[in-house]
């Protein structure tokens, strides 16, 4: 019990502090407002987003449904190809070993490097936003379900071979299950690469998005508004992870249980 | 009455694997309701012939009749206990069981009543809602002893199931499988390397030398159950194969 109050109480008492010092020092002249806006600064302009917007009329809220918006379907559409199409890969040796290379390459092509090609490829719409979030998500997930496949224990298929189980059969009611734990997981991994590509996504074309709103604010030196922004989407991110960690914890019970009892 | 298993000229090689065949020639039979233990060292083949049997494995040369049918591949009838469990990590007991017995088209509520007949049995009644990291290893090889149960196999196949227990929960293993075996009679085949299970399980011991794997020693055991260790007769049973066993290497 006083272990997990502790749990809580220690990081806040460190962010208070850290936060402390911080307003001291702005306060005390040691640090220029302008490059260091102090908290007690970034809290007036995150209400000042809130009911009036930046640029004027567009509120933060406006641009962090928008931003979750282009994230939830960029990750949703590379979940949708990502997931299928790692069952297959994971499915058969064969095509594995033929494709491990393609997923190794893709994978390590910086998701913004195709920023410009994005642009070309799909103009400066939506498509281009949702691409660049999709791409990033795609790889990851679909190693993380090739993976999935590979590592079912086989004696668990054996197994369910030995109880007349077959086929589909086998596919749907053991090697489904087997890989969900490591699914879930993948898929949070993805969206974590979500909430980092938006950012780069939002920069061009657009003046609606939490990452359009930290590269407007650039351009009139509002580093108070850039740091708003970037708190926002390490909110959202933080929020998104614990709603899938919750997520998880109810779809594989005995994973999230077997795991909290090794721990 | 033809023998429950009946294994003929049996040899097994496995592709990209040079030197002598894994299974020699091998020949056996089993009868109705014998349990019979295959000792050996690691390697010498003892899994695969029991994958032969069950039909997970195919056989390069020779024939394997069960209950008088050539096998052809797995299922039907021929259960399998592993020595991992090899549980469904993400069902419970009694699901794990009920899986079992829906496949062989046991209608769901039978199946569940089925599962909990068969937890009773292997002394689980009541932990049929854990799944099976909330077991014990020794509790784990109960459930699979039922999974198997709950096929209404002919025979069934263990392959160590006890390899991966302490020796006190091993030694409690021993004495629940001959209780339930009392009661539900069975066709077993059961693999081991440890000399002494054999020697507290088998109607009839064989002892396995590798490459090729065959049978080195025979010895049928017709001591009643429960035996003690210290009976002579087992003591000078051990000393035999112990000798066969270190003779190999
Ligand atoms: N799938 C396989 N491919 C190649 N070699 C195998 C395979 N399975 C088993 N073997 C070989 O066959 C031999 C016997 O293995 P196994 O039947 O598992 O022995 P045991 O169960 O008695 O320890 C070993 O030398 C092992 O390396
Ligand atoms: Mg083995």
């Amino acid at each position: 019990m006083r272990a997990r109050a502790a749990e809580i109480l220690v990081p806040l008492a460190v962010l208070a502090a850290f936060l402390g010092t911080w307003e001291y020092a702005a306060a005390a002249g040691w640090l220029r407002p302008i490059r260091f806006p102090p908290p007690s600064r970034l809290a007036g302009s995150f209400v000042d987003l809130a009911f009036h917007g930046f640029p004027e009329g567009i509120t933060i809220w406006v641009h962090a449904a928008i931003t979750v918006q282009r994230i939830l379907a960029g990750h949703a559409l590379a979940l949708a190809l990502a997931i299928p199409l790692g069952l297959l890969i994971g499915s058969h040796a064969l095509l594995d070993r033929m494709t491990a290379p393609v997923v190794a390459f893709c994978r390590s092509v910086a998701t913004l490097s195709l920023l410009p090609l994005a642009l070309v490829w799909f103009g400066t719409g939506e498509g281009a936003k949702i691409f660049l979030i999709g791409y990033g998500c795609f790889w990851v997930m679909l190693s993380a379900t090739i993976a999935a496949v590979k590592l079912v224990d086989p004696v668990l298929i054996r197994a369910a071979r030995t109880m007349d189980t077959g086929g589909w059969a086998i596919f749907l009611r053991v090697v489904l299950p087997a890989t969900l734990p490591r699914l879930l997981s993948g898929a949070r991994i993805a969206l974590g690469v979500g909430f980092m590509v938006i950012v780069g996504a939002e920069m061009i074309g657009t003046i609606r998005g939490l990452g359009s709103l930290i590269m407007e604010a650039r351009t009139f030196y509002r580093t108070d508004i850039t740091m708003v922004g970037m708190l926002c989407i390490g909110a959202f991110g933080l929020a998104a992870m614990a709603a899938l960690e919750w997520l998880e914890a109810r779809l594989v019970p005995w994973q999230a249980r077997a795991e909290a009892q090794t721990r | 009455m033809a023998a429950a298993i009946e294994i003929s000229g049996l040899a097994k090689s496995f592709a990209h694997d040079p030197g002598p065949p894994v299974l020699g020639a091998v020949d056996l039979g089993i009868e109705e309701n014998e349990f019979v233990v295959l000792l050996g060292r690691s390697g010498c083949g003892k899994t695969t012939l029991l994958n032969l049997v069950a039909g997970l494995e195919t056989p390069s040369a020779g024939r394997i009749l069960v209950g008088g049918t050539p096998v052809t591949g797995p299922g039907g009838g021929k259960g399998m206990v592993f020595q991992q469990g090899a549980l469904f990590p993400w069902l419970t007991a009694r699901r794990n069981i009920a899986f079992a017995a829906r496949n062989r088209g046991v209608a769901s509520a039978e199946a569940d009543r089925l599962a909990d007949e068969l937890l009773a049995l292997v002394g689980l009644a009541g932990a049929g809602h854990k799944y099976p990291f909330e077991l014990s290893g020794g509790m784990q090889q109960r459930v699979a002893i039922a999974r198997a149960l709950a096929l209404d196999p002919k025979i069934l196949l263990m392959d160590e199931p006890f390899g991966a227990l302490d020796e006190i929960t091993r030694n409690e293993m021993q004495d629940e499988l001959l209780r339930v075996w009392a009661q539900r009679r069975k066709t077993v085949v059961f693999v081991t390397h440890s000399i002494w299970e054999g020697l507290i399980l088998a109607d009839r011991i064989l002892v396995m030398a590798p490459r090729p794997g065959r049978f080195v020693l025979e010895r049928r055991i017709d001591l009643p159950r429960p035996r003690r260790r210290s009976d002579p007769a087992l003591i000078a049973l051990y000393d035999e194969i112990w000798a066969c066993l270190r003779g190999d290497a």
